[in-house]
């Protein structure tokens, strides 16, 4: 299992993460999902068998929030 | 031109929106949050922006074309 911190731009309220927490959370290989809206970041663990640092990378952007690995 | 109707609870939501269909190369976009309505101008077709549109996570629904 591994571990990726996303920073994430332009959330605005709970709602905002509580959204992007279910979405990721529902994917294919997504253990667990944290976000921080004071942070503007999301701590994911995944399977690297089932899913990556990018795709999970991607998947956040897709839905509208600018999202940026954090290295 | 395409109407959509959207579930959008914040700025958050409707900034999403906005951001997602001007990366799809959509123009001329339109949100209200009190009405959840998506306007935008875009060469693809409306089950295209449709499928970029339920990325967000949110509830979906295209309305229609409009002028
Ligand atoms: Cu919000
Ligand atoms: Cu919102």
């Amino acid at each position: 299992s591994a571990q990726v911190r996303i920073s994430v731009e332009g959330m605005t309220c709970k709602s905002c993460v509580r959204n992007i927490e279910e979405h990721v959370g529902k994917q294919d290989g997504v253990q667990s999902v944290e976000v921080s809206l004071e942070d503007k970041e999301a701590l994911i663990c995944y399977e690297k068998a089932k899913t990556s640092a990018t795709a999970l990378r991607d998947l956040i952007d897709d839905m509208g929030f600018e999202a940026s690995l954090v290295l | 031109r395409h109407e959509f109707s959207m579930e959008m609870t914040c700025e958050g939501c409707s900034n999403a929106a906005t951001r997602v269909l001007t990366k799809a190369g959509g123009t001329d976009i339109v949100t209200d949050l009190a009405s959840k309505k998506v306007l935008v101008t875009s060469d693809k077709s409306s089950d295209e922006l449709l499928e970029i549109l339920k990325k967000t996570g949110k509830a979906i629904t295209y309305v229609g074309p409009v002028n």
